[in-house]
């Protein structure tokens, strides 16, 4: 990543001087184009919190309000506080703790399996990969009356447990599949000198190939953590108590058919869901794109 | 050959029950748990019932039955049925349900609901409203207890009206010529604010047209929107849409009360409580426009030939799953909310109470005469136990979407008859 | 998926082999001869069999066994469910409607994969281009784009394109100096689905364009340097050297990209609920949603869910025998 080259290479050795002047211009452009992107990308996020820092009242004129006229944070404390509605607070929590242990539990099982397709071969082996591919196209909303039934056989309804142990099936899939590129870019000599210093298997799996495998990790248990954090669907059905909802339904519940639909509200609890996500991102963003590429180009 | 075609079938059958038993084994709580206390949980959809209301319910209930509890957990009314299919049928499932009373039959003819066939006199017996009795009702038995109706009325701008010359309507005709007129008059004005996707407000329409949405022969339902008279009725509609309304065509009817207080909305056909919605004080969190109050006017939408016209009934009915752990205490829950105490908290809301002999308790000013008048002729979509199917596949909101674009009545009703058929008789 | 337990099984017993490295890795082939440890592969995949069995199988099973059935709500609470055979398959393949599903899902699925591959492509030759200051500006702002949860994007596009009040109606009218007042831009299919497209692409994009860029970066300066000295223009290089270089991560993103925007739910699903048409803008996710939870209809939902997965393992098997077929020689 960072040592990612800043001037495009072929240009900086030409010996042509003269070509300064249109490269100056290609700069130009491009640095226009650079903020055209960047424009494009933003101002979505930007006209979400825009909205969510206005009155209910004002953001519906004939003129919009580039920026806030009367700064105010009365939508927040709305979505927060206000008791008429669903909370916000264990909704978050819910949420958090559903999404975390998701990560987690898919990353350690997807690295397990991972290392059995890619360090052995055995016959059933394609199978399995081919399994887990096809997995990943069943349409979740046919199977939704299936799934609530099987967790309420096991009496994880309405439990942190049951969302989880769905959502961790749902992304293992994909996390294995990445995983397995990392995991095929890791040189198995490494494991097997380790193993030369007294290291048993195990242990070098777990000291020498886990540890090197974190941008991967990271690539992968983004994914994860992005379906965790936005399913809506299951958890609507799922997780039916008020204090077990996680924060997309809880969204939902400031856009009703009756009721009134708050856009300033919406868009302060819209800025609420993302914040979490955008930090996230923030942590890992380095290791994430670099992991993306190993994946990608050793798979 | 049969034979074997009979066992195969038999097979699958045992293998059907085997599958639905392994995946139920649910209900046994229902029975054990016959008496003694308990948690009831109490789903109540959207904020339609009043804050009052609640309090009233859980202290009384409490109180009556000491050690159990209740707790009231609200329900977005979006995406209820999914959420009813799969919870009624769970080992978790809520107690006590609030369902929208054209959903009710969806749930009734599934066996998802106790019968309270032998309750339907304590509750009320024929002082309940018989529209939502039989709305509740299946195969002759009684599942779910109407809860409370509401009415659509017209809020009007009196000064708009004035201004063009006009009073208030006596007929369903002169009500959509006013609206014609008066959008014509105020440019960028709706005469009569009809968004697109609003299709309980097409319906009176369509009725006072001597038309029908469907009719029942023996098993089979006929949905009728292509008759002679729907089409007339659905082609007053799209004057409606088209002349007298700027609403956005793929509007739908959430928050009428902002373009009415913007000044864009002469009349404005909407649920009784909207008028909370229009007078609410600038401080509060949705404000309306409380300095319209004494230009704030009220009736309930004139009929073909005069009088009310027939207007949807919208409204709810409540029930006990058949899987509730405390079957006995649900059911203590249930009277609670149809005695007349709670029943007239919800009629001093606005809400019309699931008893006639409550029908006082609205009061006296202009909606409550308005709601009286509206109430007295309204009437419900058809008793199918899957007209439910019908509104959630979204076919009449893209229906009338269409009419209000412009599109070719006939045509457009001949194929939403189709679906609806297929839907209906399925 | 049993059946793949029982073979992992079957095998557990029989002798473990080593897989080699991969020949991508371009190292020499040492002499790989770890000694079988305690984790014979079956042990290694348990977790996430059992897991997946539990969790994805066995509902799999039922549902591909509701497919077959009369199954409706009352079949929910209990009801006995009849076989009806093939008659779910049949109603759905004869009827009209999922056809036009199938085929809006399929154009929507092309149109969604190529604009944000040649989007992205182009935002990644871009970043690789311009310097620091401007490729973190790119980055900040694709990152944000990525970090959106799609329910909030899709709400938050709802509303900069709504037809009273949105932004966007206000700054075209501004731009162009034409009547967008009340335009509604869901109303209409096809305008519809232009909305739609955006709201993916704004969302797919920052994936694409981080991958390739990342993946541009180990292009080979030296390699790009001589090819510009031989004459080669920009298109050139890309089209012989990065892309061929690529080419491995051009594959995987692109069959993502398809297995995700054939499957997209809530981007529709919510946009749905703004706006626009149901039955002219449902694709097959929303589709099988409505027929399954909206009106009851179980079985054919199921079959529905049973046609798509057969078609997507059709339009993928091809990529995933060449790519397995590589990975064991």
């Amino acid at each position: 990543m960072s040592a990612a080259v800043t001037t495009a290479p072929a240009t900086t050795r030409t010996p042509h001087r003269r070509l300064s002047a249109k490269k100056r211009t290609t700069a130009i452009v491009l640095g226009a184009l650079s903020i055209i992107v960047f424009l494009f990308s933003v101002f979505p996020v930007y006209w979400m919190v825009n909205t969510s820092l206005q009155p209910n009242n004002e953001i519906r004129g004939a003129v919009p309000n580039f920026v806030p006229q009367n700064l105010t944070m009365a939508n927040y404390e709305t979505v927060i506080f206000d008791p008429g509605r669903a909370p916000f607070l264990p909704a978050l929590g819910n949420s958090l703790m559903v999404t975390v242990s998701t990560v987690i539990i898919a990353l350690v099982f997807a690295f397990l399996a991972s290392l059995a397709v890619t360090r052995y071969r055995f016959k059933s082996r394609k199978t399995f990969i081919f399994a887990i591919l096809i997995i990943q196209m069943i349409p979740a909303e046919a199977m939704i009356v299936s799934t609530y039934r099987v967790l309420d056989g096991w009496g994880l309804l309405n439990t942190i447990g049951g969302l989880t142990l769905v959502y961790v099936a749902t992304v293992l899939p994909f996390t294995i599949w990445t995983l397995r590129g990392f995991v095929n870019g890791v040189p198995v000599e490494l494991e097997e000198s380790a193993m030369i210093d007294g290291c048993s298997r195990t242990g070098a799996f777990w000291r020498i190939t886990f540890p090197l495998l974190a941008p991967g990790l990271v690539a992968t248990g983004v994914f994860g953590f992005i379906q965790a954090w936005n399913e809506f669907l299951l958890a609507l059905v799922v997780n039916s108590r008020p204090e077990m909802m996680t924060l997309p339904v809880w969204l939902r519940t400031f856009q009703q058919v009756t009721g009134t639909t708050n856009w300033a509200a919406i868009m302060a609890g819209s800025t609420l869901m993302a914040i979490p996500v955008i930090v996230f991102f923030l942590i890992v963003q380095g290791r994430m794109t670099s992991g993306l590429v190993s994946g990608a180009v050793k798979g | 050959m049969r034979k074997t075609t009979l066992a195969v079938t038999a097979l699958g059958l045992t293998a059907a029950l085997a599958l639905a038993g392994c995946a139920g084994g649910t209900t046994s709580g229902g029975d054990s748990a016959a008496s003694s206390t308990g948690d009831i949980r109490v789903w109540l959809n959207g904020t339609d019932t009043p804050q009052d209301a609640r309090d009233y319910l859980k202290t009384t209930f409490e109180s009556e039955n000491p050690g159990s509890t209740l707790t009231i957990e609200e329900q977005s009314w979006t995406g209820l049925v999914d959420k009813l299919t799969t919870n009624l049928s769970g080992s978790d499932s809520p107690d006590v349900v609030e369902v929208g009373n054209t959903q009710a039959a969806a749930f009734t003819s599934a066996g998802a609901f106790l019968d309270l066939s032998d309750q339907y006199d304590s509750l009320g017996g024929s002082d309940l409203l018989p529209g939502f009795v039989e709305a509740g009702s299946y195969d002759g038995k009684f599942f779910a207890a109407p809860y409370y109706s509401g009415a659509r009325l017209v809020f009007y701008k009196k000064d708009l009206l004035a201004n063009a010359g006009l009073t208030v309507p006596t007929t369903l005709d002169e009500y959509v010529s006013n609206g014609v007129a008066l959008a014509a008059a105020n440019p960028g004005v709706s005469g009569i604010y009809f968004p697109g996707q609003d299709w309980y407000n097409a319906l009176p329409y369509i009725w006072e047209a001597g038309g029908e949405i469907a009719t029942q022969d023996g098993d089979t339902w006929t949905s009728s929107f292509s008759s002679p008279e729907s089409i007339k009725g659905l082609e007053q509609v799209q004057e409606v849409m088209t002349k007298a309304s700027v609403a956005p065509k793929d509007g739908n009817e959430t928050d009428p009360q902002v373009p009415f207080c913007e000044g864009t909305v002469a009349n404005l056909s909407a649920p009784s409580w909207v008028k909370g919605s229009i007078l609410a004080p600038l401080d509060s969190k949705a404000p309306g426009c409380p300095d319209q109050e004494s230009n704030l006017g009220v009736y309930a939408l004139p009929g073909a030939d005069g009088g009310a016209a027939h207007v949807f009934a919208g409204g709810s009915n409540i029930a006990v799953s058949a899987n509730s752990a405390h079957p006995d205490l649900a059911e203590k829950a249930l009277a609670i909310m149809l005695s007349d105490d709670y029943q007239t908290i919800l009629g001093k809301a606005g809400l019309v109470p699931a008893k006639l002999s409550l029908a006082s308790t609205l009061g006296t000013d202009d909606v409550a005469k308005a709601i009286a008048e509206a109430a007295a002729n309204a009437k419900l979509t058809p008793a199918s136990p899957k007209w439910a199917d019908v509104e959630a596949s979204g076919a009449l909101q893209d229906f009338f979407v269409s009419i209000g674009e412009g599109g070719d009545v006939t045509s457009l009703a001949k194929a939403l008859d189709e679906k609806i058929d297929g839907i209906l008789n399925s | 998926m049993t059946s793949s337990v029982m073979l992992v099984r079957e095998h557990e017993s029989g002798g473990v082999q080593e897989l080699p490295l991969t020949p991508k890795n371009k190292k020499k082939r040492g002499p790989s001869r770890a000694k079988p440890g305690r984790f014979t592969p079956g042990v290694l995949l348990l977790p996430a069999l059992v897991i997946l069995a539990v969790v994805i199988g066995w509902p799999l099973i039922q549902l591909f066994v509701m497919s077959f059935q009369e199954f409706g709500r009352a079949q929910v609470f209990g009801a006995p469910a009849p076989f009806v055979g093939f008659d779910n398959y049949t109603r759905v393949l004869s009827d009209p409607q999922f056809w036009a599903v199938l085929g809006r899902s399929i154009l929507f699925c092309l149109a969604n994969v190529v604009t944000a591959m040649v989007l992205g492509t182009l935002v990644a030759l871009l970043m690789n281009r311009v310097n620091k200051v401007f490729k973190v500006l790119v980055s900040v702002g694709l990152l944000l784009a990525w970090a959106m949860p799609a329910l909030t994007a899709t709400i938050v596009w709802g509303w900069m394109f709504d037809t009273q009040y949105g932004v966007v109606n206000y700054l075209l009218e501004a731009v162009s100096g034409q009547d967008f007042t009340n335009h509604s831009w869901l109303i209409d299919p096809f305008s519809f689905f232009v909305v739609a497209t955006i709201i993916v692409t704004w969302g797919a994009v920052p994936f694409v364009a981080f991958t390739i860029f990342a993946g541009l970066t180990q292009v080979p300066d030296e390699v790009l340097e001589a090819a510009q000295l031989d004459g080669a223009g920009a298109w050139q290089r890309f089209r012989l050297i990065v892309f061929p270089y690529l080419r491995s991560i051009f594959v995987v993103v692109i069959i993502l990209q398809v297995i995700w925007d054939l499957r997209v739910f809530t981007q529709i699903f919510a946009l749905q609920g703004i706006g626009g048409i149901k039955e002219q803008t449902s694709t097959l996710g929303v589709y099988i949603y409505q027929t399954s939870l909206g009106k009851g209809d179980y079985g054919t939902g199921g079959a529905i869910a049973v046609i798509m997965v057969i078609l997507m393992v059709g339009i993928s098997i091809f990529y995933v025998r060449r790519s397995l077929k590589e990975e064991e020689e």
